[in-house]
């Protein structure tokens, strides 16, 4: 492969950062649910990346593993959205501030 | 005997301890207690007034350490007493004169409730008048000057629910202060240049060691204390007011004693003065001006306890006048005599106190001879020694003064001091004939004081009259100019413009006058003396007011103290509230913003891990790098 | 310049973009719709560094189905409505721009520091890691090697799937607790 694996890493790391910037800057819980399956997708984007360089398929193996159980964890999340959305009538999650001190 | 002369201080002490703690149990008796305690004292003083005669007139100086008192460095102060002519004469007066007017004062004090504590304060302050008189040292007779002003100040305020008494005793005490605190300086140099408080080593060290420069200094110094304490002009403006306090004090503490402290310290320091020379014209000048100002205020008084008042600080205006002129034991010989005829004054007026149920103002007194005709002999002796008629005390005393201004070339001097011993024997006559001759004014009938009242007046009387021919004919053989000399040197005569003869001849002659022009103003009927202020009034109020000081001082004393009175308020409230209440203020402000942290937006906390994480990976990173 | 790095350098730009503007969007469905974008570019990352398998399941699993149900979520619940633009909390958005390009930075400082810009794979991965093509190289690994976490990751689902199941069930059943919720089921019924 004639592109440095760095490049990978890079770009997930771009990735990444454009997740976390996600999760803070906007106030819907849907929007920043995807944010957080931005980020997840950058790490296994560098994972795999990582796997390639050490010449061995573990990377890819736990890249497999992260998917499956952010599938599990989409679904749970999404009920709670559901859940608290129809009880709030408000995707914000500006409006969930019953935690506060 | 001599060794045991602290017990003349100790035996009023333990007077003042036990009326002190069982005052209100003991009553009456607390009085007779006390007065005891004092005639002991008094005849301890004989007895060491014996003991120091018998040897001779060099030896007299007999010095008893009690133990030491301060001893830090080069510093060191004992506790001692030293007898010699000037302090055994002192103590003798405060004893004496001392236990004459505590019996007196148990008739007068009778019906008071809180007899037993008047009493303690009153032997408290004559415990602290022997310490400073016997005191041998600088420090220690500090002591006993700040006790004898606590001491006024207490009896003073006796009567403390009265106002005009409270803030009596309050004038005195922050007037008398000032001086003190010159005095506290002038003890400190005297340290700083001698290394020494004693005494002994003091005058010994003066004439040698101490540059003019610095014995003015503290010769100026101490005479502060010494204008306060004695009530000369500039801070003499407590006496009158300190009339407030009861007859007794008045008689023993105002006229008797304490306020003839100051001319004693004057003559202890004498040395010092001596080297200084100007101080001890400082001295003769306040004397003659405050011993003539005083004079016309005492006739402008219509309260009888205010004129004597007055007249009190005219008298040692001519004691520090004498000592002034360096005639110590002229000014000694006037400080035992008038504290036989001053107590004898106020203790009769006590007795017109008492008989006209606490009436003061002369204005409603008059014609009392028919009703207290002993009273009025008392008086009558005690006016006349004053004003200076043969051969009473007074006449020795004061002509003495007057005639050595004259034999020691002080010219202008003797013409002020003759012009005061005219006015003297004018403003004493005056309350003699305004009340208890001329008509009567007051439809109250007086009694006359009883019995045992009258004793020790009959006492002090027979002092008056025969204490000058005892203590002092001449002014160089004088039996008090003789003992005293090897404290304070002998007295040359010299020879002045007028020869002895004619000096007597006018001192007789203007008292006489003056009694007579008196007795034709006050007493006679033949002069409107009661539309004076009306027809006058602006002379008059100038001698009622005493010209006006204590307006003068309160103005002073009133701008710069509102002023800043003011300037702290602003600073109170501005600066130290501001800062106080500032500081409360931002950490309200500040704990708004705590909060903040837990709003409960969930994008706040995340921010908050994300902030964390950032810097912890800056931290690893550089450590990387 | 080889295949390989044509398709990094188009897909590349593409994967960034479609992120980017998936923040940027104000509607969900939209937003949700770049992001599928970029998961198929993040599969084409995988397809060229050797993961085929990863490749497939990543579209058919992140894109195929992750998606999808954000989509119905989406739709479902009706919050395709625009987001206000208006921030509440003050420094939020100034703040979160800022600590992420700095997380960016860090990341490629590490990156620089521990792997180097210049590294390259090496070239026998097919021969090493992938004999036998992808998927039974990974079947090998994952079925061995992995097998306990396989079996775990598998109850992990059952448990997803009834959680959900029971989250969903329970609106009905229980009281409203605070009055926006029982404004809320006022509203509904």
């Amino acid at each position: 492969m004639s592109t440095p694996i760095s490049y990978f890493l890079v770009v997930s790391a771009m990735l990444f950062s454009i997740g976390t910037i996600g999760v803070l800057v906007r106030k819907n819980a849907l929007i920043i649910f995807m944010s957080v399956e931005l980020q997840l997708n950058a790490v296994n984007l560098s994972l795999v990346a990582f796997s390639r360089m050490h010449n061995e398929l573990d990377g890819q193996v736990l890249a497999f593993f992260s998917m499956v159980v952010a599938a599990a964890e989409v679904v749970v999340g999404l009920a709670i959205i559901v859940t608290v959305y129809r009880r709030r009538r408000s995707a914000s999650v500006d409006d969930l501030t019953v935690l506060r001190g | 005997m001599l060794d045991l002369i602290w017990l003349v201080p100790a035996l009023p002490l333990a007077g003042a301890a036990v009326n002190l703690l069982l005052g209100r149990r003991l009553g009456k008796a607390a009085g007779r207690l006390a007065t005891a305690l004092v005639a002991l004292a008094f005849a301890v003083s004989v007895g060491a007034l014996l003991d120091l005669l018998a040897h001779g007139s060099e030896e007299r100086v007999h010095v008893t350490r009690l133990f030491d008192w301060i001893s830090a460095g080069s510093f060191s102060v004992d506790v001692a007493f030293l007898v010699d002519p000037l302090s055994i004469t002192m103590a003798l007066v405060v004893t004496g004169v001392g236990a004459l007017i505590h019996l007196y004062a148990i008739g007068y004090m009778d019906n008071d409730p809180r007899i037993g504590t008047f009493f303690a304060y009153l032997n408290l302050f004559v415990f602290f008048m022997l310490v400073l008189v016997l005191a041998d040292n600088y420090l220690l007779l500090f002591v006993g000057w700040e006790g004898v002003g606590l001491c006024s100040y207490l009896l003073i305020g006796f009567w403390y629910e009265r106002p005009t008494a409270a803030s009596a005793a309050t004038k005195a005490f922050v007037t008398t202060r000032i001086g003190d605190a010159g005095m506290l300086l002038g003890i400190v140099l005297i340290f700083v240049h001698v290394g020494s408080l004693d005494f002994g080593v003091v005058f010994d060290e003066a004439a040698g060691e101490l540059t003019q420069g610095a014995a003015t200094a503290i010769s100026l110094l101490l005479l502060a204390g010494a204008i306060g304490k004695s009530a000369q002009l500039p801070l003499h403006v407590w006496l009158p007011d300190a009339m407030e306090g009861p007859t007794p004090v008045s008689a023993l503490i105002h006229a008797a004693t304490m306020v003839t402290a100051g001319v004693y310290l004057v003559i202890r320091s004498h040395v010092l003065f001596e080297v200084s020379g100007t101080a001890l014209t400082v001295v003769l000048v306040i004397g003659l001006i405050s011993a003539l100002y005083a004079a016309l205020a005492s006739i402008g008084q219509f309260d009888i306890k205010r004129a004597l008042a007055y007249s009190t600080m005219s008298q040692i205006g001519f004691m520090f006048f004498a000592a002034g002129m360096g005639f110590y034991t002229g000014a000694m010989l006037l400080l035992v005599c008038h504290a036989f005829y001053k107590a004898l004054l106020f203790l009769t007026a006590g007795n017109v106190l008492h008989g006209l149920h606490d009436e003061t103002d002369m204005r409603r007194m008059g014609g009392l001879r028919a009703d207290m005709p002993v009273s009025t002999v008392w008086f009558a002796i005690g006016a006349l020694s004053l004003a200076g008629i043969p051969p009473l005390a007074g006449f020795f005393a004061k002509d003495h003064i007057v005639g050595f201004a004259s034999t020691s070339g002080r010219d202008l001097a003797w013409i002020l001091a003759t012009i005061g011993a005219f006015l003297s024997a004018l403003y004493i006559a005056r309350p003699l004939f305004l009340t208890f001759f001329g008509r009567r004014r007051n439809e109250e009938r007086a009694h006359e004081a009883p019995g045992p009242m009258q004793a020790p007046l009959a006492a002090l009387a027979l002092l008056t009259v025969v204490g000058g021919l005892v203590l002092g004919v001449t002014p160089e053989t004088g039996r008090l100019a003789v003992f005293l000399e090897p404290v304070v040197g002998a007295v040359e005569h010299g020879e002045g413009a007028l020869r002895d003869g004619a000096l007597i001849a006018i001192s007789v002659v203007v008292a006489v006058a003056a009694v007579i022009v008196a007795y034709w103003i006050w007493a006679s009927e033949r002069v409107n003396w009661q539309a004076f202020p009306e027809r006058q009034p602006e002379l008059a109020g100038w001698l009622a007011n005493a010209f006006y000081l204590n307006a003068l001082y309160a103005w002073l004393v009133q701008f710069p103290g509102k002023g800043l009175g003011r300037a702290l308020r602003v600073v109170d409230e501005r600066v130290i509230d501001g800062a106080v209440n500032g500081v409360a203020d931002e950490v309200e402000d500040a704990s708004h913003l705590a909060p903040a942290i837990q709003r409960g937006f969930v994008r706040t906390y995340a921010l908050a891990f994300l902030l964390g994480a950032v810097a912890l990976l800056l931290f690893l990173g550089l450590r990387i790098v | 310049m080889s295949a390989e790095e044509l398709v990094f350098w188009v897909f590349a730009p593409i994967s960034v973009g479609s992120a980017i503007a998936m923040l940027l969007q104000r509607n969900a469905v939209h937003a949700a719709l770049f992001l599928v974008v970029n998961f198929f570019t993040i599969s084409v990352f995988y397809l060229v560094l050797g993961a085929s398998f990863l490749f497939a399941v990543q579209i058919i699993v992140y894109a195929g189905a992750i998606m999808v149900l954000f989509l119905f979520v989406i739709m479902l619940l009706g919050v395709d409505r625009e987001e206000s633009l208006l921030e509440r909390l003050r420094g939020q958005r100034v703040l979160g721009v800022a600590l992420g390009v700095g997380i960016a930075l860090e990341l490629i400082v590490a990156i620089r520091a521990g792997v180097g810009f210049a590294t390259h794979a090496p070239a026998n991965f097919d021969e090493v890691a992938n004999r036998g093509g992808n998927a039974v190289a990974i079947s090998a690994v994952l079925f061995r090697r992995y097998f306990f976490p396989f079996e775990v990751t598998s109850i992990l689902l059952i448990v997803a799937a009834i959680a959900v199941v029971v989250l969903a069930s329970r609106q009905g059943s229980i009281a409203a607790s605070t009055p926006e919720d029982r404004a809320a089921d006022a509203e509904a019924a």
